[in-house]
């Protein structure tokens, strides 16, 4: 099967885990991210599949070759640092073909494809200029070039965009979506950010900070059915309710008994869980309310940012968030009377 | 020329030290500043000499370390240009005292406060060219032909050894004209004396002829460490050095210190007061203390310095004798010429002769 | 808000502190020396206080003009024979963990402590024939007999690059650690060898550094005066040996002070020369 695939990966600094038994399957052409906190290890992973670092145990195959013991030098990888590790003492173009000369491409040869792929990246000319006269995202996209100029087989890119301002950073990322739709090749980017891998990649791998990997998939799939409630705590914002599985199916959170629709396998009564209901599928009303899955408490905080409104519930000593967008907004104050419900389709039962 | 184990690198920024703070004499009645060569001079004495002659007259010494080179006769000018002298008697090694002539550096000495100058031999009264006595003769010592026992089973017999083909790359000497004296060795050795320097064809002859030793000398050294280590280990077996550390070394290295049947090179230093020092008595009551033939014996025997009084005086045995000198007649340095209008001459020609 | 301006003496002490530094104890003893370069020397006394070139004049001598070339030659063959050695070994420390890192400074901060005559006498030792390393090699059958290596050309070199060398990689340290570690991944991943990537991308992005640190060791170097009296022949005396010889036992301090004013002027020229040469692009980063 052409593709990436880890086996059984680990890696140690000292005695520091940095990867724990990480086994990946990669299919080819996809723009795949590696998402976690600082810490996870999703850099040191990138590291190993780049060459960069060797496995402390585990191998790793490409379309079925063994690339465990190749060095970074020899496994054709583009890869686009977090500091984009563009030389200083090389013009752009210099940079750009350095790894054709390395190859001892003709020197005409390398002129035409260094402006193509500025041409690609959208610097046409730029060519002559030094590494220091370039703006921030103008190197982002010249570190780019470079790491395509191998060909490589596979891109790997390690938070390039983290240093970047908001606005640009998302014009980058649409660009950068855009770029490896075009050249259909497998992508890996290595992120902290969730919305930043929720809109790139078509396949999302999570790992936590016990530096594992707590879930893969594409990003809906993840995003509706996080495997744990630390993928639902980091994927988007999230009401996790700790409660205890009832023998009669409902999760008892305080003194309320939930019902839900769907119960994942392997789940026995009596066993702690963690309740996660989306904001988005909360709605809210005014005033006290009884009945199933409702729960009645005081409004503690408005946020409205225009696109969406956030609303804030103490429910008994459970706090809740309720998010509407501007046509939907529930007429709510601070300190109003208000009741969620909370829609036993929406609420996923993660183990603790 | 000046002995001592002082490396020169700090003496420039005395320099420029004594030019901006001129020292001031201090110090009660009865008492005198004495400069002597920094080192083992300065040690040998502060423990041996300076002790008793305070005990037998009263006036406290305090010996003041000198920088090597010329560098405390400039200042020594400087200071007394300003008026002070930063020592009161100096031992002062024969070129500066030419060069402080021409300064009038120096201030003429009163024989009748010195009795014992009577015991001296001749050539340790120096005087300037008008015949006013300037200095008095303090310590000397002779620089021989030294070689290593082990590799040279045979003494040599004469300065002219130096030149056989067999000593090729075995030879320390000392890397100036004006203090190896090889220019006079010679002169001695091969053209009969050194009347042959008064002119520079002499000159240029002897040059000449050390030219021919070059290619068996392995070190030109500055520092006297560094070659009598050498000479000691056999590295560097043969060469001229000075005759009591050298004989000092016998006792428990191979090495052996010659008299060629040449000579000897005697060179000293000699007692000398600027004419801005303002304890005149005190300085001629310890240059006198200095003539006596039993403090010129304490300092064979201690310090290891040929004594400037007669030999006959001193009461040194033979053995004792041999130690620091010999009879055979000295080569003696030609020091005007270091100093005269030829001097800057010789050392281009020296410097061009060895370095090229 | 504007800044008020420093009123006052005291206001201006953090300025006035440099300059006054930098006069006493550079332009002072420097004009001193520039002062001297022009006075009269009297034969076999001292100097006169009177303009003259003399001195100058006197410099144009065969002997000069090789020793200069000689002192420069072999200050900038030791110069570029440290960094050569100096510039891997400082990358590879700086690749090292910390506390290993800290043990080699410290070592070589040690050696720096060591005074030249010390370094100069044991490198003449290590050399020598009756005690030197040659009888090391002897004993391993490398050397038929044992041989004397001290004094001459390369018993200098050693001692001047012994010397020196502490100083280079004190000197190349902190641009090297401060080398973004990427960069050579970079290359690597772009599939230059790590030879390659070493000289491409490690000596390419720190060429100015590299030529700051030839010229500041170099520099150094010109000063030596005491390793060639003991490692060297005496054709291998430098400028500087001469200028000690000159001042110290021949009291022509007008002389020395016209060779060390020639020796600096020609010495800046060629320092001037290699910072032009190893300027960057426009816009390069330091």
């Amino acid at each position: 099967m052409p593709g990436l695939y880890l086996e059984n990966i680990e890696k140690r600094f000292g005695g520091v885990v940095a990867v724990r038994e990480v086994t990946l399957e990669l299919p080819q052409g996809r723009f795949v991210c590696f998402l976690g906190p600082s810490g996870c290890g999703k850099t040191t992973l990138l590291r190993l599949i780049a060459g960069l670092e060797r496995p402390s145990r585990g191998r790793i195959f490409l379309d079925e070759e063994d690339i465990t013991e190749q060095p970074a030098h020899r496994r054709r990888f583009g890869m686009v640092f977090q500091s984009l590790a563009l030389f200083p003492h090389l013009t752009v173009e210099e940079n750009i073909a350095y790894s054709l000369k390395i190859r001892n491409v003709a020197a005409a040869e390398r002129r035409r494809r260094s402006e193509e792929l500025l041409e690609l990246v959208r610097l046409p000319g730029y060519g002559g200029r030094g590494i220091a006269q370039l703006s921030g995202g103008q190197r982002q996209r010249v570190a780019i070039a470079r790491a395509l100029a191998i060909e490589p087989r596979l891109f790997l890119l390690d938070e390039p965009l983290s240093a970047l301002d908001a606005k640009l950073r998302e014009e980058m990322q649409l660009e950068l979506r855009l770029l490896q739709q075009r050249l259909g090749i497998t992508t890996i980017l290595v992120t902290h950010d969730q919305r930043e891998a929720m809109s790139l990649a078509d396949w999302i791998v999570v790992m936590g900070t016990d530096n594992r990997v707590h879930q893969t998939g594409t990003p809906l799939e993840i995003y509706r059915r996080p495997a744990d409630a630390f993928v639902a705590g980091f994927i988007g914002t999230s009401n996790l309710l700790r409660g205890v599985l009832g023998k009669d199916g409902r999760v008892r959170v305080g003194g309320l008994a939930l019902r839900v629709e769907t119960l994942p396998a392997g789940m026995s009564p009596g066993g702690e869980v963690t309740l996660s209901i989306r904001p988005e599928e909360i709605p809210l009303l005014p005033g006290g309310r009884e009945g199933e899955n409702h729960l009645s408490g005081r409004v503690t905080f408005v946020r409205d940012v225009g696109a969406s409104i956030e609303i804030h519930l103490d429910c008994g000593g459970i706090p809740l968030v309720s998010a509407s967008t501007p046509k939907n907004r529930p007429d709510l104050r601070q300190g109003d009377a208000a009741t969620a419900f909370l829609p036993p389709a929406a609420c996923v039962v993660l183990a603790p | 020329m000046v002995r001592s184990r002082m490396l020169p690198c700090v003496n420039l920024w005395l320099l420029v030290v004594l030019v901006f703070v001129p020292g001031a004499s201090f110090g009660a009645e009865k008492s005198i500043k004495v400069g002597v060569y920094g080192g083992y001079f300065k040690d040998s004495f502060d423990k041996h000499i300076f002790p008793d002659f305070t005990k037998e007259t009263g006036i406290q010494v305090e010996s003041v370390a000198e920088p090597t080179g010329e560098a405390w006769l400039v200042q020594l000018e400087q200071a007394a240009k300003a008026g002070v002298a930063p020592a009161d008697v100096n031992m002062i090694a024969q070129t500066p005292m030419l060069r402080g002539q021409k300064t009038n550096l120096w201030m003429a000495l009163d024989l009748n406060k010195i009795p014992h100058h009577k015991n001296l031999l001749p050539v340790f009264i120096h005087k300037y060219p008008d015949g006013r006595v300037d200095g008095i003769g303090a310590v000397s010592w002779y620089i021989t032909l030294v070689s290593n026992t082990r590799v040279f089973p045979q003494a040599p017999q004469s300065w002219a050894e130096m030149w056989a083909a067999d000593k090729k790359d075995k030879l320390g000497l000392l890397a100036l004209a004006s203090n190896s004296f090889l220019l006079e060795v010679t002169a001695t050795t091969f053209f009969g004396g050194t009347k042959l320097l008064d002119t520079r064809e002499g000159i240029q002859k002897a040059l000449d002829k050390l030219a021919a030793l070059k290619p068996n000398v392995k070190l030109w050294y500055r520092d006297e460490a560094q070659f009598e280590q050498a000479l000691k280990a056999g590295e560097i077996p043969m060469g001229q050095y000075y005759h009591d550390v050298a004989t000092l070394a016998a006792k428990e290295h191979p090495v052996r210190s010659t008299f060629p049947k040449e000579g000897g090179i005697l060179d000293s230093g000699i007692w000398a007061v600027t004419r801005a020092c303002k304890k005149v008595e005190e300085a001629h009551v310890f240059i006198n203390y200095m003539s006596r033939p039993d403090i010129q014996k304490k300092l064979a025997l201690k310090v290891g310095t040929a004594p400037t009084v007669k030999r006959e005086l001193t009461g040194l045995t033979d053995a004792e004798f041999a130690a620091v000198s010999s009879e055979i007649p000295p080569i003696v340095p030609r020091y005007d010429i270091y100093t005269g209008e030829r001097s800057d001459w010789i050392n281009q020609k020296w410097t061009e002769m060895i370095t090229r | 808000m504007i800044a008020e301006r420093p009123r006052g003496a005291l206001a201006r002490l953090p300025l006035l502190y440099p300059a006054v530094v930098l006069i006493v104890f550079f332009v002072i003893p420097f004009g001193i020396m520039l002062a001297v370069s022009f006075f009269r020397r009297e034969p076999g006394g001292f100097y006169l206080a009177e303009f003259s070139l003399t001195n100058y004049a006197n410099l144009f001598t065969a002997l000069f003009g090789r020793v200069l070339a000689f002192s420069l030659f072999i200050s900038a063959f030791c110069a570029l024979l440290c960094v050569g050695l100096g510039f891997p070994f400082t990358y590879l420390l700086t690749r090292m963990p910390r506390p290993r890192q800290v043990v080699w400074l410290v070592l070589l901060v040690s050696v720096l402590s060591l005074s030249a005559v010390i370094v100069a006498f044991a490198w003449s030792i290590m050399l020598s024939q009756t005690a030197g390393v040659s009888n090391l090699l002897v004993r391993l059958k490398l050397l038929a007999e044992p041989r004397s290596w001290s004094p001459g050309f390369w018993a200098l070199v050693c001692g001047m690059a012994y010397l020196a060398f502490p100083y280079t990689v004190l000197v190349l340290y902190p641009p090297l650690a401060r080398l973004d570690p990427h960069l050579p991944e970079a290359a690597r991943t772009l599939g230059a060898s790590p030879l390659r990537t070493f000289f491409t991308v490690v000596v390419g992005s720190l060429r100015r550094a590299i030529i700051a640190t030839l010229v500041m060791v170099f520099a150094f170097n010109l000063g030596t005066y005491l390793l060639p009296q003991i490692l060297g022949r005496p054709q291998h005396w430098t400028l500087s040996v001469l200028i000690t010889d000159e001042a110290i036992y021949r009291s022509n301090l007008p002389l020395a002070a016209a060779m060390a004013v020639f020796f600096m002027v020609v010495s800046l020229a060629l320092v001037g020369l290699a910072m032009l040469g190893g300027r960057g692009r426009p816009g390069e980063e330091a």
